[in-house]
Formats: structure tokens, C-alpha cells, sequence
């Protein structure tokens, strides 16, 4: 009963998506450049619909990613998938064991994934245009080609300012040990949320894992993604996100919701999030336009809109937030991660006990 | 070498020709459906089971997956939770749908008909989504008894806690005794009140004879619901993923996706998963030990006559009864499902400033997943309920007209999904099916042959209890005027069992569309099911969203039950095919 309904809203949309947006999409239509232009004809050749597996946002900014790239390129489609990093990881190994890959556009918040995925030769070598006009802290982290940054984020700690007194809130990381928040800690889960696993390893390199074993005895609740705890602030259910996103926790906060967010003083958690594309994809050259398409200004417009930190130097970080370059951040080493994490993942079910 | 014995093989011999000749057309393609049987139930086990004991590489025999599986204390600790989980949930069930089967069944208890409108209500609704109700119902903080109970009280804290063992025990429980529920009111359906009456002349009271002699009676049943529910509940993967893991505890089916996590280690995952099927396989040893010697004869089905008992102002405490079972499993969560759905936030409560549709416009317009989520999710239930049905039918006309020795064996074949936990199954799915040569990773097929698998039982068993019914004369009635085995079974029989077919298709399709633990390690991108997005969804938390899903689900599945029975015009699932 919705494939016709579909085809006619998708269509529907885009065109008052491009009516409403004042012909900005037309205008960046218009814009394109002779190589995109090549890569939105191949990919148009090649039908069906690109998958896009990513870890890199909520599910809302990854749609909207997801339907701006539809309404720049018509005819073409995304099909988004977003899970959190390790879940996605699970899938796509699943993929390469069964030797049928399904997806199309990885996009993860373990950077060791990529890392590891390059060395399996399991990603296809592309060099986007745009990847030489993002931020100079951005760029090249794979030299041959492989990967690239597509998004970052920042951590701090979250409170619910309905419950909550600016006074009384955690300054610190450590303040999170104070027996005072005893059953009201949030947290995500390393061996789900990519972000939560590089936060606890930047913790970890901080004070060691005894800091680990001291926030066990206060009892966290302790869910899956990094974004389940903005959740939980919301519902009331804790009073503190440990491992608080900020992009997420910012926009819910717009949105109405008793939400504050807190720049740790030993330093805010800094997240690298990469892309690239899986070797012997179906879509390889949607593939590449998409990964154009995650590195353009036009992107990084909708990161912020979102909250999150702009990887192009022509779009300004929203207003009213902190930006990585206005607070201290702290963060792993490419190596450290993608030797760390699993370590990270291995210590928290030994002391969390899942 | 005597005469006796070459006569004794001359007649073997004339029977084997004879066979031949019988192996006509149709006997051809009666034979491929027992090779699908073998393909959809027998190789997946045998290659969970050969993989258990392989190295992952090279494949040689090794005994290092059982070493890895169990040399873990946590691993052990899931094993034990599940035992405990499996236990508790055993319990309650049998405390919720037994009493309740009984007050419908032979006892003069008011509002029958809504009661067991309760009890489909809550056959209908997937554990996970129950999870979810729960969740928004008894979080310790932020749930609605919590918050009712801290304002009457004015106490700092609530007194529910779903997140813990109890918590999970009650949500698996409050889905799942529907199962037992059938179970037992059909047997007491047959039972007579003569027995009764024989106690009562004796002097014994109602409770005494229901305790002491019907119930007994139905020992059977209870125990075949006590083995399901226990099964049911340690194979479950949605609930105890929602509940479980805040909880801080891990079961088996929530160990067995970790082994899934990189690297994946699918042959440890076997390993681990071989005490589920032993358990299984106990369970059904000690049924037949505990009932195999005794007689249950007075089940007989002639029946004589069955007068429901007046239990005076007791049956207003069955019903109180019957309805607090329904608020735990039906009212109660599907009220703050709904009320989660068509809110901004379901924390801000009942009030219009906090109604909404986005959350169905997100799902439907904005979220492109979620439209070929719920087609694929019908589309697949709908094609599963035709090849599981079809399939069944064919094989239990093989074995109803012993068409083939040892035709019992493929009975069991049959039967053997329904004790197989669904996350083993998929594994063995997997191993077998998803990598090459057949490389069915990511495609409806393996989806719909998974799930087709695992409901073979239930369109097996009415497929078979049809076919009981029906006298083979009409049939051969056919073949002597010269028509085909073909013509006897397109005419004849399907004509006759349609009605019987749809309410078996109802059957099979219901669970079908709420399937989640086969599910999650066989669907790919393009081939995602309602179950599966909730499940992901979930991750994040998203409550409004997910219960607006939900709703969908739940909508679409009465829906088509409704649609469905009207078609046959029975209930299909609370009374007796007979």
C-alpha cells in the first residue's frame, strides 16, 4: 500500500522542499561541479538506493542529512540507517563474513573501525574534492585515501535544570564520583556508543580505571547510545548525563526541555567522527557523491543547525553554543583508539557487569 | 539360505515395486517438499551444531569454542539469570492464564467476552513493546506508578523498579501467557462435569474438586504451557535487551549477540547456544516422564455434559481477577504506549498542549526507513503464513495418508522449530544460509524461510488436526473416477479446509509481524522489519517515536485479524477447531 503513495510524496517533497528553501537547493543544484555533475550521472545510471550506515548523529539530523542530499541530487535516494557505532560495525562485519555488502556509506564514531576496516582492504580508495576544503584539524587523517572526518562532536556532563541548581552541579569529571548523585548518573555504553567508548578511554587516560570502579558504586543507569541519556535527563528519570553529548543535549534543550550542559575543567571529550566507502558496494558512485555531499558546506549548515561542530571553515558554530575552539578538549590519538576501545569495552562489562 | 527367506524377500521386493509404482507425479513433488523440510529445519541444527565443534578458519574439529563459550564467570552468570528468568516467568504465567482458563471455561464468571478480548489483546502485543509500556510505567524515577505513588505517599522515591529481574520476569510474563492460556482452556473445554459431579456427591467443595480433580485432569496442558513459557521466556532477545541491560544483568540471548559483536565469532555463539537446545531437549523428557504412565483418559472428547459452575459472589473476585491481569498485560501499558505516541513528550503528561501527530508524520514522511520497514514487515509475515501453511499442509497430508515410510519422522521435523529458541535458530540460519554458496545475507528470502521455519509448528499442528477431520473416501472418490492426486487435493481437500487454513494463516501471521530474536542477526538495510527498527530505535531512547511505531504495529496486526476472522467467521484463536 506505499510504494506509489511513496514515490509521489518523495517527489511531493522535494519539490516543496525546493519552493520552500527559496531555490537554495536549486541554486546548489545549479552550483555543481563538473565532477559532481559526472558523479550524478553515473550515479543515476546505477538506480536503486544508496545505504547509508552511520553512527555519527541522532536519528533526526541523520534523516535530514539523508533527505538534503535527495533534494540536491533528484532521483537519487538514501536509504539511512542509523545505529550506534559498534552495532553498525556488527552489521557490517556480518556483511563482509557473508561476502554480500549491503551498505554503501560507512560512517562511524570509532575511528579504530576504519582503521581496522582500511587494513582488511575492505574500503574503496576515494579522495573526495571537498576533502581538501575542510578545516585544516580535519584534515588528513587517512593520507592514501581511504577515510575521512565527516562530522565531530564534543562530550561534557548534562543536568536537568528542573531538578538541579547551577550551584550544585559537577564542575568536573570527578565530581561524578560524589556519593551525592548515588542512582542519578546517566551513561551510554562502549560496546554500543562509539562516542561513549572514546569518552571512557579519554577518561581512563585521565585518572585510570579506578575511576571507573568508583562511578560503578553510584549506581549509573546505564543504556546504549550516548543520545539515551539526554533521553533519560528529559523523562527525569536521572539528574546527570555522565557521558553528555552536546549536540544532542543542546537541541533538545532548544526544543524546550530543562537541559544545561557543563564543560568539564580537565576538558571537554573531543570526538573525530570518519567516513569512506565499502569496497565492491553496489552504489560506488552515489557512493562517492554522498561522500562530497557529507564534506560540503551544505552539510556541515545542517551539523550545526544540529548542534554539532561545523568541519567547514565558511560555516559558523551556532549561536549561544560552545565550540570546540572556545573550551579546553581532550582527546585520544588515532592508535590509542583503535587499540583502546576494545580494551575500554573488555574492562567496563568486568566492572559494570554488562 | 531357506525358502522362507527368498519368499519373505520376493513380498519386501513386490512391496518396494509397488511403492514405485505409486511414485507418480505428484508423489515427485510431495518428495521436494520433504527435501525443503530437510533444508528449513534439519541442516540449520546440524550445522549450529558441527560449527560448535570447527575452528573458525579452518574448520577442523576443536573442542576451543566450548573452552571460550563457558570459561568466562560472566557467561556462566547469563546462563544462570536465564534459568532464573525461565523459572520465574513459568510461574507467573501459569498463576495469570490458569485461573482465568478456568473461570471461562467451566464457571459462570460475568464478562466472558471482553475478558478474552483482553487475553488477545495481550497475544497480540510483541514482549518488547510490553517492555517499553512497562518502562514509561514503573521506571524508578520517572514512571507513572512511580510518580503516582511518590505524589500519594509524598515519598522521595518510587517503590517499582522494571529495571531488574523481577521487572523483566513480569513484562515477559504479562505477554506471554496467552499460550498457556489456550493450552488449558481448550482441555477443560472437554472435560466433563461427570467427574465433578462424582466429587461433589462425595462431598468435596468446588475448590477442593477443582484443585483435587479437574485441573489434574489437565495436567497435560498446563505442563505443555508451563515448557513453552519457560522456552518462550530464556529466548526472548527484545525485552530483556530494553530491560536487562540497565538492570546490569545478562541473559543468554543478550550473550549470544555479544558474541555477534567484532570479531564475530559465530562458531563460539553455537557453542554457547548448545545448552539452550539441551535444556529443550530435558524439558521435553521430563514432560514424558512425569505424564507418560498415567492416563488422562477422561479427555476423550465424546464428553458428557458440561455445566459451568456457580461460584455465587466469587465470580466477581474472577473477574477482579481476570482484570487485574488484563491491566498489567493490556491496559495499563497500552495506555501509556498511546499516550507516549500522540505526545511532545511523554514525561510532560495527559494534557492538549502536549498532544501531537509528529511523531507518525516523522515516522511516515520524514524517516524514510519506516515506510518499507512496516510493508516489508507485513509483506513477509503475510508470504511466511502462505509457505508455512502450504508447506505444513503438504507434509501433513504425506504423513496423514502414509505416503511414504517413516512418515512420522517428518511430523517431527515439523514440530522440532517450535522448541527451538529463535535466536538459534537464526544462528544456524546464518551459518548455514547467509554466507556462501547460497549468500542469502541481507535478502527477503533468508527472512521469510527464517521465519517460515519457526512457524511451521503452528501451521503444522492445525494443517494436521484439519486433515484429521476429513475422511480420505471423498478423495478416493476422485481417483476411481480416474482425476489425479492433484485434482483430488485442489478440488476436494483445500475446498474443504479453507476455513481451518485461514484461521491457521491468522495464526502464523500475527507472530510473524511481531518477530524480533530470528530476526536480528538475518535482516539487512533494505530488508528491515518493524521489530527490528524498534529495536535500533531504542537505542536512542526515543519513547514518543517508538510508541507511535508501535501503535502502527498494533493497529495494522488487529486490523488484519479482524479482516480475517470476519473471512472465516470464527474466532480463530480462543475456542476449539473442532
Amino acid at each position: 500500500m506505499f510504494p506509489v503513495r511513496r514515490r509521489n510524496f518523495i517527489l511531493g517533497g522535494s519539490a516543496l522542499l525546493v519552493l520552500g528553501a527559496g531555490g537554495k537547493a536549486l541554486a546548489q543544484a545549479a552550483a555543481m561541479t563538473p565532477h559532481e555533475k559526472e558523479l550524478y550521472e553515473a550515479a543515476k545510471k546505477e538506480g536503486g538506493e544508496m545505504t547509508w550506515y552511520t553512527a555519527q548523529s541522532d536519528d533526526i539530523t541523520a534523516q535530514t542529512l539523508g533527505r538534503s542530499f535527495e533534494s540536491i541530487y533528484p532521483g537519487l535516494k538514501v536509504n539511512v540507517l542509523r545505529t550506534t557505532a559498534q552495532v553498525a560495525y556488527q552489521r557490517i562485519t556480518q556483511e563482509i563474513k557473508a561476502s554480500a555488502i549491503q551498505c554503501d556509506v560507512f560512517s562511524t564514531t570509532d575511528i579504530g573501525h576504519a582503521v581496522t576496516l582500511k587494513s582488511m582492504h575492505q574500503f574503496e580508495k576515494y579522495v573526495p574534492d571537498n576533502a581538501s576544503k575542510v578545516l585544516d584539524v580535519y584534515k588528513n587523517y587517512d593520507p592514501d585515501g581511504y577515510y575521512f572526518v565527516t562530522s565531530a562532536g564534543m562530550i561534557g556532563i548534562g543536568y536537568n535544570t528542573a531538578k538541579l541548581k547551577e550551584t550544585d552541579v559537577p564542575k568536573n569529571w570527578t565530581d561524578l564520583l560524589d556519593p551525592k548523585w548515588n542512582n542519578n548518573i546517566a551513561l551510554g555504553h562502549p560496546a554500543f556508543s562509539g562516542y561513549v567508548g572514546t569518552w571512557a578511554l579519554t577518561l581512563r587516560d585521565q585518572y585510570g580505571w579506578q575511576f571507573f570502579e568508583k562511578l560503578a558504586k553510584n549506581n549509573p543507569r546505564i543504556g546504549r547510545s550516548i543520545n539515551d541519556t539526554v533521553t533519560m535527563l528529559n523523562a527525569g528519570e536521572s539528574e546527570i548525563a555522565g557521558s553528555g553529548p552536546v549536540g544532542t543535549l543542546l537541541e533538545s534543550a532548544q526544543k524546550g526541555n530543562p537541559l544545561a550542559m557543563i564543560y568539564p575543567t580537565d576538558g571537554t571529550v573531543l570526538i573525530i567522527a570518519p567516513s569512506g566507502i565499502m569496497k565492491g558496494c553496489k552504489h560506488p558512485n552515489n557512493a562517492r557523491l554522498f561522500m562530497e555531499f557529507l564534506l560540503s558546506e551544505g552539510a556541515s549548515r545542517i551539523w550545526v543547525d544540529h548542534f554539532n561542530e561545523t568541519i567547514r571553515p565558511e560555516v559558523e558554530a551556532p549561536k549561544g553554543a560552545k565550540s570546540a575552539k572556545d573550551v579546553k578538549t581532550i582527546h585520544p590519538t588515532v592508535e590509542q583508539i583503535t587499540k583502546g576501545i576494545p580494551e575500554v569495552i573488555k574492562q567496563w562489562r568486568e566492572t559494570f557487569g554488562v | 539360505m531357506t525358502d522362507d527367506s527368498i519368499a519373505e524377500r520376493a513380498v519386501s521386493f513386490g512391496r518396494v515395486v509397488s511403492r514405485l509404482r505409486r511414485l507418480d507425479a505428484s508423489m515427485l513433488v510431495l518428495l521436494a517438499f520433504i527435501a525443503v523440510l530437510v533444508f528449513l529445519v534439519l541442516n540449520p541444527i546440524l550445522r549450529l551444531i558441527v560449527s560448535s565443534l570447527q575452528q573458525a578458519d579452518t574448520g577442523q574439529f576443536t573442542l576451543d569454542n566450548y573452552r571460550n563459550a563457558y570459561g568466562n564467570i560472566r557467561h556462566l552468570e547469563a546462563l544462570a539469570n536465564s534459568l532464573e528468568l525461565g523459572a520465574g516467568v513459568a510461574f507467573l504465567v501459569t498463576c495469570f492464564a490458569v485461573p482465568i482458563a478456568w473461570a471461562i471455561s467451566r464457571t459462570d464468571m460475568p464478562g466472558k467476552a471482553f475478558v478474552r478480548l483482553t487475553v488477545f489483546a495481550a497475544f497480540v502485543t510483541p514482549p518488547y513493546l510490553g517492555a517499553i509500556g512497562w518502562i514509561l510505567l514503573a521506571g524508578p524515577n520517572s514512571g507513572w506508578l512511580n510518580k503516582v505513588w511518590m505524589a500519594l505517599t509524598g515519598a522521595g522515591h518510587g517503590i517499582f523498579n522494571i529495571y531488574s529481574m523481577t521487572g523483566l520476569i513480569l513484562v515477559i510474563a504479562v505477554t506471554s501467557f496467552p499460550y498457556t492460556f489456550v493450552f488449558t482452556s481448550s482441555a477443560l473445554d472437554l472435560v466433563s462435569s461427570e467427574m465433578e459431579d462424582a466429587a461433589n456427591i462425595l462431598g468435596a467443595r468446588t475448590l477442593r474438586t477443582t484443585l483435587r480433580v479437574t485441573l489434574p485432569l489437565v495436567t497435560p496442558a498446563i505442563i505443555g504451557g508451563i515448557i513453552i513459557s519457560f522456552l518462550e521466556a530464556i529466548a526472548l532477545f527484545g525485552a530483556p535487551a530494553l530491560i536487562a541491560l540497565p538492570a546490569r544483568f545478562n541473559v543468554v540471548s543478550t550473550q549470544l549477540w555479544q558474541f555477534f559483536e567484532y570479531p564475530v565469532r559465530v562458531e563460539e555463539a553455537a557453542a554457547y547456544a548448545m545448552p539452550l537446545l539441551a535444556i529443550t531437549v530435558l524439558m521435553f523428557w521430563l514432560q514424558r516422564r512425569i505424564l507418560g504412565r498415567r492416563g488422562y483418559t477422561s479427555v476423550t472428547g465424546k464428553g458428557g455434559e458440561r455445566r459451568m459452575i456457580a461460584l455465587g459472589p466469587w465470580r466477581w473476585v474472577m473477574l477482579s481477577y481476570a482484570l487485574l491481569v488484563g491491566a498489567l498485560s493490556v491496559f495499563l501499558p497500552m495506555l501509556v504506549l498511546f499516550q507516549a505516541a500522540f505526545a511532545k513528550a511523554w514525561g510532560r503528561g495527559f494534557s492538549i498542549d502536549n498532544l501531537t501527530l509528529q511523531n507518525f508524520y516523522y515516522l511516515l514522511f520524514e524517516q524514510t526507513q519506516a515506510k518499507q520497514t512496516i510493508l516489508n514487515t507485513f509483506v513477509y509475515a503475510a508470504v511466511t503464513a502462505f509457505a508455512a501453511i502450504s508447506l505444513s499442509l503438504a507434509i501433513a497430508y504425506v504423513v496423514n495418508r502414509r505416503l511414504v515410510p517413516w512418515s512420522n519422522v517428518l511430523a517431527f521435523l515439523c514440530m522440532a522449530p517450535f522448541v527451538i529458541p529463535g535466536v538459534v535458530l537464526a544462528i544456524g540460519f546464518y551459518a548455514a544460509y547467509a554466507v556462501p554458496p547460497l549468500a542469502l545475507y541481507g535478502t527477503a528470502t533468508i527472512l521469510i524461510l527464517g521465519f517460515t521455519t519457526r512457524f511451521l509448528p503452528i501451521a503444522y499442528t492445525s494443517s494436521a488436526a484439519g486433515l484429521r477431520s476429513i475422511n480420505p473416501e471423498m478423495e478416493e472418490a476422485v481417483r476411481i473416477l480416474g482425476g489425479s492426486r492433484f485434482l483430488a487435493i485442489r478440488r476436494v481437500l483445500i475446498p474443504l479446509l479453507k476455513k481451518s487454513l485461514a484461521g491457521a494463516w491468522i495464526l502464523v501471521f500475527i507472530p510473524a509481524t511481531r518477530e524480533l530474536s530470528s530476526a536480528i542477526f538475518l535482516v539487512g538495510p533494505n530488508t528491515r522489519v518493524i521489530s527490528v527498527m524498534l529495536f535500533d530505535l531504542s537505542e536512542e531512547g526515543n519513547f514518543e517515536v517508538l510508541a507511535a511505531l508501535g501503535v502502527i504495529l498494533l493497529l495494522a496486526t488487529v486490523a488484519i485479524a479482524a479482516i480475517g476472522t470476519k473471512i472465516i467467521g470464527r474466532d480463530f484463536m480462543l475456542r476449539r477447531n473442532s
